[in-house]
């Protein structure tokens, strides 16, 4: 009964035109690694500039994967995935949730250290950002796994699923 | 490319076409367009910082205009620098496409020609992003060194122009992969009769 209240889907299996996803996470991947970029060349140079730098990216990638979440939920229950597609995107979708909590928080832990006006960042905090980053790229890399090697929403693949191949 | 061609690479390709199983130029692009339009955003902030600044006390979030237009002009370097390695993975990853030939994408455009306009706005795209860090360095620099405002309104303005550019390239770019099955290992495999389920 649902089915009459949501929009027609398109050939990618989708109510609009392209994927959104991957679009949103530009600003959370790029953010995130330009962050801990200046983070790392600003603790060796002692640039406090670069520090104002990687604190708004990481405010600006908060506000992204929220929105790269709500995405990604949209597009991961329209994917049909098959086969070990399914494993991939479980764990996409696992670590995605966790990464929003993850740089909302690293981004309060800067909030706070930015208001102490240090001349260094704290130690435990180059380590997290690292560590972050880390997550960022694994994640990364699940995704495209699913774009492709799997091509959740590719036409042939969406083709395949409905013609029952798969 | 020609598959007879491809054949002289031999075992070195996978089903995808290229020797690793994930193509490199679209992890690229994540970077060059988010440098790019976070550079542009903090400009604009920067701009209209004078409205923008009883929302911030209110917020509690400390901020210093200078600080906004260094992020416009460091995201921006940023973004300069990784694009020529993201056009130059663009074309070798190009140059072992093999695009689903009987298909037509949602622009009603044929793999090829999707592909030429894909270069065309890749190298069209670095000469314009690199343009635009020379002016917002001379900006920066020289011009507007002692200005509260870095940044010109038509330099604002080139950069929305920019998004519109990108969000075309992007299209296309997206099609490629997603409509022509370049590089999608599962697309490819379909287009050979097998099933990506064994993947």
């Amino acid at each position: 009964m649902f089915n009459e209240l949501l929009p027609p889907l398109n050939e990618h299996n989708l109510p609009y035109p392209d994927t959104i996803h991957p679009i949103v996470v530009h600003f959370v991947i790029a953010m995130v690694l330009f962050a801990v970029f200046c983070d790392i060349i600003g603790y060796f140079t002692k640039n406090t500039r670069l520090y104002e730098v990687s604190w708004w990216n990481l405010t600006f990638a908060t506000v992204s994967i929220f929105i790269a979440v709500i995405f990604g939920q949209i597009e991961a229950g329209l994917a049909e995935p098959y086969g070990s597609a399914v494993a991939t995107l479980d764990w996409h979708t696992w670590l995605g949730w966790s990464l929003s909590a993850l740089v909302a928080g690293v981004t309060g832990w800067r909030y706070v250290i930015r208001t102490q006006n240090l001349p260094r960042l704290p130690k435990p905090y180059m380590v997290a950002s690292v560590a972050l980053l880390v997550l960022v790229l694994i994640q990364t890399y699940l995704g495209d796994m699913l774009v492709w090697v799997y091509g959740l929403h590719t036409t042939p693949v969406v083709e395949a699923a409905r013609g029952g191949v798969l | 490319m020609n598959p007879d061609l491809m054949e002289q690479l031999g075992d070195q390709l996978g089903a995808n076409g290229l020797p690793y199983i994930i193509p490199i130029h679209p992890n690229l692009v994540h970077l060059t367009l988010g440098l790019f339009i976070a550079a542009i955003a903090f400009d604009i902030v920067g701009v209209l910082f004078p409205v923008e600044k009883a929302a911030f006390r209110y917020l509690a979030i400390p901020v210093t205009r200078s600080g906004l237009f260094d992020v416009g002009w460091y995201n921006l370097l940023a973004a300069t620098a990784i694009t020529f390695f993201t056009v130059a993975s663009g074309f070798y990853e190009m140059l072992l496409a093999v695009p689903l030939a009987d298909v037509k994408s949602a622009w009603g455009l044929q793999a090829l020609e999707t592909m030429i306009w894909h270069g065309l706005g890749g190298v069209l795209l670095l000469t314009l992003i690199t343009g635009m860090a020379v002016w917002r360095g001379f900006q920066r620099f020289r011009w507007r060194r002692d200005m509260a405002r870095q940044v010109q309104w038509s330099y604002v303005g080139a950069g929305l122009f920019i998004f519109l550019l990108m969000f075309l390239q992007g299209t296309l770019g997206a099609h490629l992969g997603s409509e022509f099955g370049i590089h999608v290992t599962a697309d490819q495999l379909i287009h050979l009769g097998e099933s990506p389920k064994q993947l």
